[in-house]
């Protein structure tokens, strides 16, 4: 794969790996390579692939996009092409690693992302782009082999404080279980596998409710990514644990926990 | 105590576009709520969306009284919510039919936000980047997770919510309606309480307002179609550049001779819409 190396006064600064997509030059920060320096126009040049062959256009840009001391308006690239840009150099090389996201050294690895996405995208088709599943896949897994091969620390804010390296694994992830101790329902016994348990007289209710007067749905269990939580179904329910009132608050829900509710008590545990 | 749900949904074409390829769709006596966002050149995502709304509504009213006919119960949520899949597996089947026979339409396909409300009890499934958000209590929950390049990026860990927020990969979607024989929905189910406001928005609005902005929008006007007004015109003075859409549905509950009058003075035994 073809790379582009971004240089100024012989070091490598960036360096963005090229596919069939356009990387766009500029001082402005929508470009994919930004050259923040006011010999760079806001919009300098592209670099993009064209039938079979990368080529280099200036916008018209100000300053001009010289190769070999030539100012180009729009040439095709060879492998050691050197283009002077503003007072820096862009370095073409038609040989590149192979694996795009695992070698980019850019710590902006949206960029990775992009230009992995450019190779699916044909310019200019419909504003929203649709990535087909193994594609989408084997992309994210590229990306999250590179974010464990540089041993960066992920991009940090990210919302979830998902684990840092590689796709979330499935925790060995237990499964609750509810067994009743009083009160009429339809089971003594239930298997929490849902990600909702709803217990009331509803139809929906997974833990059901014989009584006659009983609230439609009394209140729920969740089950969540980091446990199980027991929540009321209106402010007025009352839902006691371990014999303390949760009010409106949410409850996690621990092996050996006593729940009452409606008139209605029972443990729960896990399975196994 | 009874529930009783008050609606309004509206679409717009938005600042910039010529077409909405926009569409929703809603049948308050099945309880069946959807917002679509089609894709794909030539009115193409206009149909696709289209289908798709149309497909989900006939599928609920269809089965109106019958009991989930799917049964796969290694599935971790409700029947309701499994029905909800398999109305999103056929709205699937339905485009690609479509897309097959008219030469115009090939390759369109739509994303897919749904509700599925019996009282209170509220299954939701999605595919793609339009969302449904749950207002309660003055605050604002994002319920879906986008399928989308940069969200999942971002839930991986692997770029920032700085970056996600300024990437150029907003419009690139890992799942949709229509690009595969198989689509595979996210299924989910919640207990709505007394004041609830859920939201069921296309991508047009959710990327020009902020989470913030939508409860703004939400919790100060008076009713939900106030509501639903300000959120297009927001979007829309934020320079939307892609079709805006947004269904409200607002959970409210009832005392008994409440419901009583209402049953008789509209006739429906599940609320009202309101637009």
């Amino acid at each position: 794969m073809a790379k582009l190396y971004l240089k100024f006064e012989d070091r490598v600064i960036r360096e963005i790996a090229l596919s069939v997509g356009v990387v766009t030059i500029g001082r402005q920060p929508d470009n994919l390579l930004q050259i923040d320096n006011p010999a760079v126009s806001g919009h300098h040049a592209r670099v993009y692939w064209e039938q079979d062959h990368y080529v280099l256009e200036d916008n018209d840009s100000f300053n001009g996009t010289h190769i070999n001391n030539r100012r180009v308006s729009k040439v095709a690239l060879n492998d050691g092409d050197v283009a002077l840009i503003g007072k820096h150099t862009l370095v073409f090389s038609a040989q590149g690693g192979e694996e795009v996201l695992a070698q980019s050294k850019s710590s902006d690895r949206s960029v990775a992302m992009q230009s992995q996405v450019d190779k699916v995208r044909p310019p200019q088709l419909d504003p929203t782009v649709i990535l087909d599943t193994k594609r989408a896949k084997e992309m994210l897994a590229r990306a999250a082999a590179a974010a464990s091969a540089t041993g960066a620390p992920a991009a940090s804010g990210n919302i979830e404080g998902s684990p840092v390296n590689g796709p979330r694994v499935p925790s060995g992830r237990r499964i609750g279980t509810l067994t009743v101790l009083k009160g009429k329902t339809n089971a003594k016994y239930y298997v929490l596998s849902s990600k909702l348990s709803v217990i009331g007289r509803s139809e929906m209710a997974t833990i059901r409710l014989n009584r006659w007067f009983a609230p439609q749905i009394a209140a729920s269990i969740q089950q969540r990514e980091d446990g199980y939580f027991v929540v009321g179904a209106g402010k007025n329910s009352r839902i006691k644990v371990n014999d303390s009132e949760i009010g409106s608050n949410q409850k996690e829900l621990k092996a050996g926990d006593t729940i009452e509710v409606a008139g209605v008590r029972a443990t729960f545990g896990f399975e196994g | 105590m009874p529930f009783a749900i008050e609606v309004a949904a509206q679409t717009d074409v938005g600042c910039v576009r010529a077409d909405n390829e926009d569409n929703f769709g809603y049948d308050i006596n099945c309880g069946i709520f959807v917002v679509c966002d089609g894709m794909g050149g030539l009115a193409a995502g206009e149909v696709a969306s289209k289908i798709a709304v149309d497909t989900l509504l006939q599928y609920f009213q269809d089965r109106t009284g019958k009991s989930a006919s799917s049964q796969n119960p290694s599935e971790n949520v409700s029947p309701r919510a499994r029905a909800l899949g398999e109305a999103i597996q056929r709205a699937n089947h339905a485009i690609r039919e479509a897309s097959a026979v008219q030469a115009g339409q090939a390759g369109m396909g739509s994303t897919i936000v749904c509700a599925l409300v019996h009282e209170n009890f509220v299954s939701f499934a999605h595919v793609g980047d339009s969302r449904i958000y749950l207002v309660r209590d003055g605050s604002i929950r994002q319920l879906t997770q986008d399928h989308s390049l940069v969200m999942q990026g971002l839930r991986l860990g692997l770029i920032s919510s700085k970056q996600a927020a300024s990437s150029k990969l907003q419009n690139v979607i890992t799942r949709a309606l229509g690009p595969e024989e198989i689509v595979e929905p996210d299924l989910d189910d919640m207990i709505a309480m007394s004041g609830d406001t859920l939201v069921l928005t296309s991508d047009g609005l959710t990327r020009v307002l902020t989470d913030e902005d939508l409860l703004a929008c939400i919790t100060a006007a008076p009713s939900v179609n106030d509501a639903c007004a300000h959120l297009i015109d927001s979007a829309k003075e934020a320079d939307c550049d892609d079709n805006v859409t947004c269904l409200l549905i607002r959970f409210v509950e009832e005392r008994w001779y409440q419901s009583c009058i209402r049953r008789f003075r509209t006739g429906s035994d599940h609320g009202k819409a309101v637009s």
